[in-house]
């Protein structure tokens, strides 16, 4: 093929890969696709680098199955996802944090430990970098024969950092999502994994005839060619695994496309089989490439072992296709690399050394250094295969690169799984790692000779391999410096602290203190100090939609968690090491206040989080604990809880019924924020020297309430959780209820008063009425006796009224039905009359009785009179001035409907539902006690009756009807009940 | 958390006992996609399990 052809191809090919990435950014491919979990999987597979392509081939010529290590090892990584890699992800995501750097360097909280990783990744990365290029390099000698193969690869390496700059870097954020980056990766795994099936299926059913015919080949003549491979030391194989196991997630570009990306928890769980499967896939067509180029004769010294694919066949499209699977592999993993690789270098030695404050835009500034520092990674790249690279075969370099980086592999591990590691043991064990991996592999790189065979000591691994002995020496001084270190220095506070955040299974426990900066404005006023106006109000605005906060929410708690929020944004956009430092200059804590104390709010929000991944005596713990805390919360008295510096930490969900506060927006706050009344009622208690405040009188949105306020001192056994809970219990309808029964008594007492009277009263009345019977016989003259009739009929009038009032006076007991005689509706009516206009209102309502004399109830007279007084008395209250009011009868089957109608204005829906509910009134304040319908309601409940409310009644367009069912008294039934005399 | 403990079970274990597959290449009769095929029959059984973790979860999801 010429060179303008292979040009072409290649250049069509990436073209192809812009398209797509453009197609999904304007939305020419459905955006559910791109962010489709599988197209995030297929993502990951930018793992399979050129050396899955090429360099797994020279490792197969050389080791037979020795090349499988590289694709067996990440298959573990994945497989251990859940345990290794959904953990990172965690952290990565909630700190915002982007490369292997920024995760080391928030870790061990310094600046300098993530320069230090950078700088290995930087030199780690190199010769992986060149590996690509070569493989493109020799790819187009073969397959062109031209000699100007390295500026053809110039040409693609500049294409490929043109890719990049333009869909990798539009954004300042390192977390932000580029879907048309992913889609084009997820893309290059697609086309990578068809060409090598296509390549293994050729050489399976193109040079051998299937299976049996290469099985019958491999045990035949092909014997020979396999003796000649050099299977690998089972302890080599193992260091291998070992080295590509941590290269899933220590390689800046898989961190980057598993971490960095937002990929979700179950993309990264399904990943755990489905990236084995794909590598799995992967791996097999090499040793049916390999035994098909020997099938041929292929000569591997002639093309090198590594491009054995090229000499399947003259055919065209075989090296075509050969050549898009090494260009697809290498493109995307030079992408992300110098992605990952530019982003490390800005916030760790870049910003390090020139931090932006003060920085006049800011955004644009960030973005044009990426652009510039993505061109720089991939022609530094190309300049080291140009002078290296070229030297030395696919396995040196890549052994070079994952030996390197695996330098960080103690440091992650501690990370993880180690709280009591620290800053010194780690820099001394990378630092003692990476100088016996540069000693050791970087001479004989560079040309000169290795360091490390002549140290002494090591005899026993002499005629190993370079990479096997660098690989042991340097992790075991790395793993035993860092160790002892450790052990023998002191672990800073910070440390301790971000050691919590970044462990398994450890909670992280924040301190409670209060900021300097009031409200969101605030801050935001504070952040342009040193962002400038237009990026602290991006960043501001961006933490607030994300924590859902208003810029005016004064709580402590909130404020905490928009500092922290915006900490995390900024280490998105800046590092870790940079973010913290400008948070912790320009948005600082208040250190007047009292000592700091555990955020427990907060814990208990990460403990609902993590509660999936309880299990055990832990989970049993938490249960516990929801189960108390379920407790506290749903009890059906108010409470709350005050932390020592008077931060609300508990509002349950009775206090928040009762105030009309929900807990949310009240949680986090300071005491005297709390709204009106009860930063003031609270505050009393707290300052209280008592623990108790009785009845106090407090206006709340539904009218006046009285609080009882009891408060409790928690001196707990961690100094951290003291302070104050406080119940808070509604008195009010205790306090009417007491009132009431003082209105009672007085009543009761004007009631015998009355009684009294009125048997003091009834003697002269008898004796004025006996005058007045015998002036009317003894005398003719028919004026006087009309008169002395008259003086009889009013002497009546005033005993029924006597009578009534002694009755009633008398009434009002709780009897049983065993006391119930048949009476008479229209004279219980009659007498509740009489009682009735005694009152001096209403006297203009008009009173009908037509209760049926004839219709008897069985019942309590005096129960039923108290009954009467009631509805009539409401009605005459609800009546208009020359309004009506009608008691009437009628029997209804075994019952007596008794009904009692005004036309008044009706009772509106809402009270009608609580009518017999006790303090119900339709009534102006101050004139109903709201007790009359309740007792209605009791009394005819006892008589076994029901009730029920017409408003307006059936034919009235306004007022109301009560309509009672009582017991009807069946005279047959009583005459049938009476024994028979004649018997 | 159980389910993770076999898979870290199979990981270690294949990493200690992985040397055997080497033995393969190039063996007369032995059978060149033995090692492909182990490899699968561990994939399909990290299926389940993973299956069986997410029944699990949304078990533990639903509960309280």
């Amino acid at each position: 093929m010429s060179p303008l052809v292979l040009l072409t191809l290649g250049v069509g090919y990436l073209l192809v890969l812009a398209l797509c990435a453009l197609a999904v950014e304007r939305g020419g491919l459905p955006t559910r696709l791109a962010r489709h979990p599988a197209t995030h999987t297929l993502a990951l597979g930018v793992y399979a680098s050129a050396w899955a392509i090429h360099g797994t081939l020279e490792q197969a010529e050389r080791s037979g199955y020795g090349y499988l290590a590289y694709f067996l090892g990440a298959a573990g990584a994945f497989l251990l996802a859940p345990m290794l890699l959904v953990p990172i992800q965690r952290m990565a995501h909630t700190y915002q944090l982007a490369s292997l750097a920024d995760l080391f360097a928030f870790r061990f909280r310094s600046r300098w430990v993530g320069t230090l990783v950078t700088l290995v990744s930087l030199l780690a990365v190199l010769p992986l970098l060149a590996l690509q290029v070569q493989t493109l390099g020799n790819a187009l000698r073969l397959l062109s024969g031209s000699g100007a193969a390295e500026w053809l690869a110039l040409v693609f390496s500049a294409l490929i950092a043109l890719f990049a700059i333009l869909f990798g870097a539009r954004h300042t954020h390192l977390h932000a999502r580029q879907d048309g980056l992913m889609a084009a990766i997820a893309l290059e795994s697609v086309v990578k994994l068809g060409a090598m099936l296509a390549l293994g299926a050729f050489a399976l059913f193109g040079i051998f005839d299937g299976p049996g015919d290469l099985q019958a080949w491999l045990d035949g003549p092909g014997h020979l060619a396999q003796a000649e491979t050099h299977p690998l030391a089972p302890a080599q194989w193992r260091t291998l695994l070992m080295l590509f196991f941590a290269a899933v997630f220590l390689m800046p570009h898989m961190f980057h496309i598993t971490f960095a990306e937002p990929l979700g928890r179950r993309t990264l769980l399904r990943a755990g089989w489905v990236m084995p499967l794909f590598l799995l896939l992967m791996a097999l067509p090499v040793p049916l490439i390999l035994w098909g180029a020997q099938r041929l004769g292929v000569d591997a010294s002639l093309t090198g072992g590594a491009y054995l694919a090229f000499g399947l066949s003259s055919s065209w499209w075989v090296g075509a296709l050969a050549f898009i699977a090494g260009l697809t592999a290498a493109s995307g993993t030079m992408i992300v690399i110098a992605l990952a690789l530019s982003g490390m270098i800005l916030n760790h030695l870049v910003l390090v050394a020139h931090p932006p404050i003060a920085q006049p835009d800011l955004y644009r500034w960030l973005r044009w250094l990426r652009q510039g520092l993505i061109a720089a990674v991939i022609g530094g790249g190309w300049l080291f295969y140009r002078t290296v690279g070229v030297h030395h075969d696919l396995t040196t370099l890549a052994m070079a690169s994952f030996v390197g980086m695996a330098q960080c592999l103690p440091g992650m591990l501690a990370l993880l799984y180690w709280p009591g590691a620290n800053r010194r043991g780690m820099v001394t064990g990378l630092a003692v790692g990476v100088a016996i991996w540069l000693a050791g592999l970087w001479p004989s790189l560079l040309g000169g000779t290795p360091v490390l065979p002549a140290l002494p000591g090591l005899e026993a691994l002499a005629g190993e391999p370079d990479w096997y002995r660098v690989t042991l020496v340097s992790l075991a001084a790395n793993v035993l410096s860092f160790i002892l270190v450790s052990l023998a220095t002191r672990t800073s506070a910070g440390e301790r602290a971000a050691a919590e955040a970044c462990s398994v299974d450890a909670v992280v426990r924040p301190m409670r203190l209060p900021l300097v900066a009031g409200n969101g404005r605030e801050i935001q006023h504070h952040l342009a100090r040193a962002l400038g106006e237009e990026v602290a109000e991006r960043e501001v605005e961006r933490a607030l939609v994300a924590l859902q906060m208003s810029p005016l929410d004064g709580r402590p708690y909130a404020l905490r968690r928009l500092r922290d929020r915006i900490q995390a944004n900024l280490s998105g956009l800046m590092g870790p090491s940079v973010a913290q430092d400008i948070v912790d200059r320009f948005l600082p804590y208040r250190q007047d206040g009292p000592g700091a104390n555990e955020d427990i709010h907060f814990v208990e929000n990460r403990l609902e989080d993590y509660r999936p991944r309880l299990n055990g005596l832990a989970r049993e713990i938490d249960g516990l604990r929801r189960y108390h805390r379920r407790t506290l919360i749903r009890l059906p008295v108010g409470l709350c809880a005050f932390g020592e510096d008077g931060e609300l930490l508990m509002w349950n969900d009775a206090l928040a019924e009762l105030s009309g506060i929900p807990g949310d927006t009240v949680i986090g706050a300071h005491r005297d924020t709390l709204p009106a009344p009860w930063n003031e009622l609270l505050g009393r208690i707290l300052a209280e020297p008592g623990s108790q405040l009785y009845k106090q009188p407090v206006t709340l949105n539904d009218g006046q309430r009285f609080l009882s306020l009891h408060k409790a001192e928690r001196h707990g056994e961690h100094e951290t959780h003291g302070g104050n809970v406080i119940l808070v219990e509604d008195h009010s309808e205790m306090k009417w209820l007491e009132d009431e029964l003082v209105h009672a008594a007085r009543l009761a007492s004007i009631g015998q008063l009355a009684a009294g009277v009125a048997h003091e009263i009834g003697n002269p009345i008898t004796g004025i009425s006996s005058l007045a019977q015998n002036l009317r016989y003894d005398n003719d003259d028919p004026e006087l006796q009309e008169a002395a009739e008259q003086i009889q009929q009013l002497t009546d009038r005033v005993s029924r009224i006597v009578g009534s009032l002694v009755g009633f006076a008398h009434g009002g007991r709780h009897v049983t039905g065993t006391a119930f005689q048949p009476i008479s509706m229209a004279e219980v009516t009659d007498e509740a009359l009489n009682l009735i206009h005694l009152a001096r209102s209403g006297e203009d309502v008009r009173f009908e009785n037509r209760c049926s004399p004839t219709l008897r109830v069985v019942g309590d007279a005096q129960r039923l009179q108290q009954v009467m007084i009631n509805l009539l008395g409401n009605a005459r209250d609800a009546s208009h001035p020359g309004g009506r009011v009608v008691a009437a009868t009628e029997a209804d089957g075994e019952r007596l409907r008794v009904t009692v109608t005004d036309e008044g204005n009706g009772i509106d829906e809402r009270v009608r539902d609580h009518l017999f509910e006790p303090f119900t009134t339709t009534k102006p304040p101050g004139e109903g006690t709201g007790l009359g319908m309740a007792l209605v309601y009791s009394i005819v409940a006892e008589h076994d009756g029901q009730i029920d409310i017409e408003s307006p009644p059936t034919g009235q367009p306004h007022g109301t009807r009560i309509l009672l069912w009582l017991p009807l008294h069946r005279e047959d039934a009583e005459s049938t009940d009476e024994p028979d005399p004649d018997r | 958390m159980y389910v993770y403990r076999i898979v870290l079970f199979l990981v270690f274990g294949g990493y200690l006992f992985s040397p055997l597959l080497m033995s393969g290449w190039g063996s007369p009769g032995a059978a060149w996609y033995r090692p492909f095929l182990i490899w699968g029959v561990l994939i399909a059984l990290t299926v389940w399990l993973e299956r069986k973790r997410r029944l699990d979860e949304q078990h533990r999801g639903g509960g309280e």
